[in-house]
């Protein structure tokens, strides 16, 4: 796998010895976008920052990897931590911050120990590293949230402008980025057959080989499915990105773009697998409650609506509902992606609508009989 | 800078919200959670409206040329309708929907939805405070009295507690209100929607008392509800309705009407002398003064290092509600247990100062300006067609200065004018501050009284009050109100409040002291009268143990 070479320190001495803009413009030059879900180009945003008059600058490494169905990057911090702590280091010094967080994930509480370790072992500069633990909810995925909870307040998203290039961290500009694009800092910048188009696909559910396959972008979704053995249903996204039926997309590249055709989305490429046994219903249900635990409660849609949705669910699931609640479920779940602050409930009912769309059958077949 | 409205084409300020502008512009657009003057937070997901094909929250976007938007498509319209059903769901149904004063039932009837599809889920504990109740069943989770404690207030009392669904405003770590460094101000009840916070009511315990023959139930009423209580009864704000107020009073049964205006005389005559004494003795500077309970519960809790310079006089009605009990009692023979002194007051504040036990409960009941309002409709009068009545004399003759107490700047200008004219013996020729008058949260100017500059200021809200005393050095004088704009924003007056209202209710205040023929405390008769046969003097050792009183110190949480 491309992610687990290593650059052993040769990528931070040579940003030393060359200077910011030589790593901004390598890495544009590569191609290295965000790997967290919005794909903004690593090189630009890094540029921004530099941009900036403000001489106190922070670098915040996103390891709060909340989203259901995706362990990639837990997967990088157990086997390549190295090169993740120096792409770090060189974001730091590129912007010339004295202080880097790694927010990670509260349940990743086991990796704590060994990432610190690695930290003392090659974090030589006077940088600080400081690896910060989230409480585990899953809003905190969202940036703005990383930065109020690194601050100390209650992890709630804020309100974007400002962006944190410019008003982060304490309110001064930082670089935020996920585990996976600040590993892959230190291979652009010194593998000269370093691929862009490599990217770390999280697979689970009803396969026979779960686990992190390393593919092309552009990989068609069956390909995918073969390598972990499955025969799915549907396919769901992660939690957000939503899910499609399996026979109708199974050539699907894997893109961003092409997957938003099927109204999904890829983010952060996780690939969760439902088999023909499965009810839809059920993993809606199951999903629905994630969400209704996870709001973080702050705008109207989504404090109550993913407690409406789940309600309903599980109403359709006991075989006590009509085909008026279909219709309520489908309008709630479309106000709640339309009308929500944050990511977090924009996306949360994405898996609702499209399970209406792909597969309004079984839940018509679910109705209360009497009717 | 153009935008597109609807297909029209329209003129907007770049650097106001669309909410605003399209606001002004008389477009209906429903909002909950945005307050005007504070920070939009985006929470309530009600003032949506349609921009290249994206639903977009008015209350933080601002317009960029050749913007087009939609306000009212079906898109924009079913959005709205859901999340006014997901908080009606919160806000108890029990809860008519004809409900006028709760903003939100205003908005689900302008949506014409009649009833939400989503039934009430929660069921949350009701925190009984002593002044300031909330009950979390009928909020929304609108956060405006979360922001107006931590803003306005510099207090952050109450916050969100718990996430999701199970998201509530609580205070420190889910305590009651009375447990925590709530100041009592109400500013929360005059942010909230939807009547989910309130004040504690005693108006039954009144009528009860009423009832009770054997009891002599004396009232006073504060500077400030005079101007402010027609609103109550649909009369314009601004009104002075104090003729109407005292003939109400007198039919509910009470059995005589005083003026917390005369209180507010002697206050100013103890605390002028007060500042002469400190001018002569070289200090504690700032003196400050103490009119205010939530101010002096809020330096109880985070400034301890103030209490050399806090004034001892007691407030106002405390100290017409002493009065009544002794000087008055004494007068008329009776037992002072068979006072009742009910003061009615635009404040929560002072719901809980009449339970602090070195005031030894000379006033027995505080009613707020809606409470009785709600009282005088229990009686069923008629108040709009009342004929004017007067004060009964005993305690009833003011003066302009007892009358602007009610607004910020008030309390500073009447000390002003008595420390001017017995600090140096001249008639002081123009009577009004204009240095202390107006809408800022912050108003300074100096005197020159016998050869020294005496520096004074006023700060209304807390969070301006912290600002002043960053710099409090630099002055000798420094008043301050916990409500903006003064007590004629206390959180006990007529509901809805805003920045037109309380300037005009400022001006009814102003307009009172101009038409008094008396505009000084210490030309007041009855005080002239109080102090010859009862008092002594201003200071004398029988007012310092009447009128005057201490602080105890409070924790930070
Ligand atoms: S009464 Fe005042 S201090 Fe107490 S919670 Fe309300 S706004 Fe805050
Ligand atoms: S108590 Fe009232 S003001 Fe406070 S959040 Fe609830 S609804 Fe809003
Ligand atoms: S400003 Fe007036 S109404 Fe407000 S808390 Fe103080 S005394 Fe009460």
């Amino acid at each position: 796998m491309q992610i687990l070479k290593e650059s052993s320190m040769m990528a931070f001495n040579k940003t030393v010895e060359k200077g910011p803009k030589w790593v901004i413009d390598t890495l544009k030059n590569k191609g290295l976008t965000g790997r967290g879900g919005a794909g903004f180009p690593t090189g630009t945003k890094w540029e921004m920052v530099f941009n900036e008059k403000e001489t106190e600058k922070y670098v915040v490494c996103n390891a709060d990897e909340g989203e259901p169905g995706t362990f990639k990057d837990r997967m990088i911090i157990e086997k390549n931590p190295k090169t993740l702590i120096e792409g770090i280091m060189i974001a730091c010094h590129v912007i010339t911050a004295k202080k880097a967080f790694i927010y990670l994930r509260g349940e990743y509480e086991c990796l704590k120990e060994n990432l610190q370790k690695t930290i003392d072992e090659v974090n030589t500069s006077d940088i600080e590293i400081q690896i910060f633990q989230g409480a585990g909810a899953y809003v905190c995925g969202d940036e703005t949230a990383i930065l109020r909870s690194i601050e100390g307040y209650r992890g709630h998203p804020s309100l974007k402008p400002p962006f944190p290039t410019v008003q982060g961290l304490f309110e001064k500009p930082t670089i935020i980025n996920n585990v996976e694009t600040l590993t892959n800092v230190p291979l652009a910048l010194m593998m000269d057959d370093w691929d862009p188009k490599l990217k770390l696909f999280s697979l689970s559910g009803k396969v026979k080989h779960p686990g992190v396959y390393e593919l092309k972008e552009g990989t068609p979704l069956s390909k995918l499915i073969k390598l972990g053995d499955g025969e799915p249903k549907a396919i769901h996204f992660g939690c957000f990105g939503g899910c499609l039926a399996y026979e109708q997309f199974k050539d699907i590249p894997l893109t961003p773009e092409e997957v938003l055709k099927a109204d999904c989305f890829l983010g952060s490429c996780a690939v969760i697998v439902t088999d023909k046994k499965t009810s839809i219903i059920d993993v809606a249900t199951n999903i629905a409650k994630f969400y209704e635990f996870e709001s973080c409660g702050k705008c109207t849609p989504c404090r109550e609506g993913t407690m409406r949705v789940l309600a309903i669910l599980e109403n359709i699931a006991m075989g006590q509902a009509n085909s008026a609640d279909i219709d309520t479920l489908l309008e709630l779940a479309i106000v709640i992606r339309d009308t929500s602050f944050c990511g977090l409930g924009q996306t949360a009912t994405n898996h609702v609508i499209n399970a209406i769309k792909y597969f309004r059958e079984e839940f018509e077949e679910r109705l209360c009989k009497s009717e | 800078m153009q935008i597109r409205v609807d297909g029209k084409i329209i003129e907007v300020a770049k650097d106001k919200t669309l909410l605003i502008s399209l606001k002004n512009l008389g477009y209906k657009i429903p909002s909950i959670c945005y307050q005007e003057g504070l920070k939009p937070e985006g929470r309530c997901r009600l003032c949506v409206v349609e921009i290249a094909g994206k639903l977009v929250t008015t209350c933080n976007t601002y317009p960029k040329e050749g913007m087009e938007i939609t306000t009212n498509n079906d898109r924009v319209k079913v959005a709205r309708k859901v999340n006014s059903e997901l908080l009606m769901s919160e806000h108890v149904q029990t809860c008519s929907i004809e409900n006028q004063d709760h903003e939100l039932c205003q908005i689900i009837q302008d949506l014409g939805i009649r009833e939400s599809r989503f039934n009430p889920k929660r069921k949350w504990k009701v925190d009984l405070g002593a002044s300031v109740i909330r009950d979390n069943n009928k909020c929304i989770n609108c956060g405006r009295c979360v922001q107006v404690c931590a803003t306005i207030q510099a207090t952050y009392a109450i916050d969100f507690a718990g996430r999701g669904h199970k998201e509530r405003v609580a205070p420190y770590s889910d305590h009651e209100l009375n447990d925590v460094a709530c100041i009592k101000c109400g500013q929360c009840i005059a942010a909230c929607p939807v009547g989910a916070i309130s004040e504690r009511e005693h108006i039954h315990e009144v009528i009860e008392v009423l009832k009770d023959s054997k009891k002599h139930v004396v009232v006073q009423t504060a500077p400030s509800i005079r101007a402010a209580l027609g609103e109550e009864f649909s009369m314009p704000a601004g009104t002075l309705v104090t003729g109407k107020m005292v003939a109400a009073l007198r039919k509910c049964g009470f059995d005589k009407i005083f003026d917390t205006n005369l209180g507010a005389d002697l206050t100013i005559m103890e605390e002028a002398s007060e500042f002469l004494n400190r001018v002569k003795k070289g200090g504690p500077f700032p003196m400050i003064t103490t009119c205010c309970p939530a101010w002096i519960k809020y330096m109880e809790h985070f400034y301890h290092d103030l209490l050399p310079n806090m004034s001892s006089c007691k407030s106002p009605h405390e100290m017409l509600g002493i009065l009544a009990n002794t000087y008055y009692a004494k007068k008329i023979n009776k037992p002072r247990d068979d006072i009742i002194v009910v003061s009615i007051m635009p404040c929560t504040a002072k719901k809980f100062e009449i339970t602090r036990p070195e005031l030894t409960s000379d006033v027995d009941f505080v009613l707020t300006t809606r409470e009785v309002a709600k009282l005088i409709r229990h009686f069923c009068i008629d108040f709009k067609n009342l004929n004017d009545e007067k004060f009964d004399p005993a305690l009833g003759i003011s003066t302009g200065a007892g009358a602007i107490f009610g607004a910020s700047g008030g309390v500073m200008e009447a000390a002003l004018r008595t420390a001017y004219e017995l600090g140096t013996g001249k008639e002081l020729t123009k009577v009004e501050f204009d240095q202390l008058r107006g809408p800022k949260g912050i108003k300074e100017g100096t005197v020159n009284v016998n050869g020294i500059d005496i520096k004074f200021a006023a700060a209304n809200g807390l969070a301006n009050a912290r600002e002043l005393l960053k710099n409090k050095d630099k002055y000798h004088f420094i008043e301050i109100m916990a409500c903006p704009g003064g007590c004629i924003a206390g959180g006990g007056q007529p509901l809805p409040v805003n920045e037109e209202i309380i300037a005009k209710r400022m001006e009814a205040i102003y307009e009172e002291d101009r038409l008094l023929p008396l505009r000084k405390s210490h030309e007041n008769p009855i005080v002239k009268k109080i102090y010859k046969d009862y008092l002594d003097h201003p200071l004398s050792k029988k007012a310092e143990m009447i009128l005057h009183t201490y602080y105890t110190p409070r924790s930070e949480f």
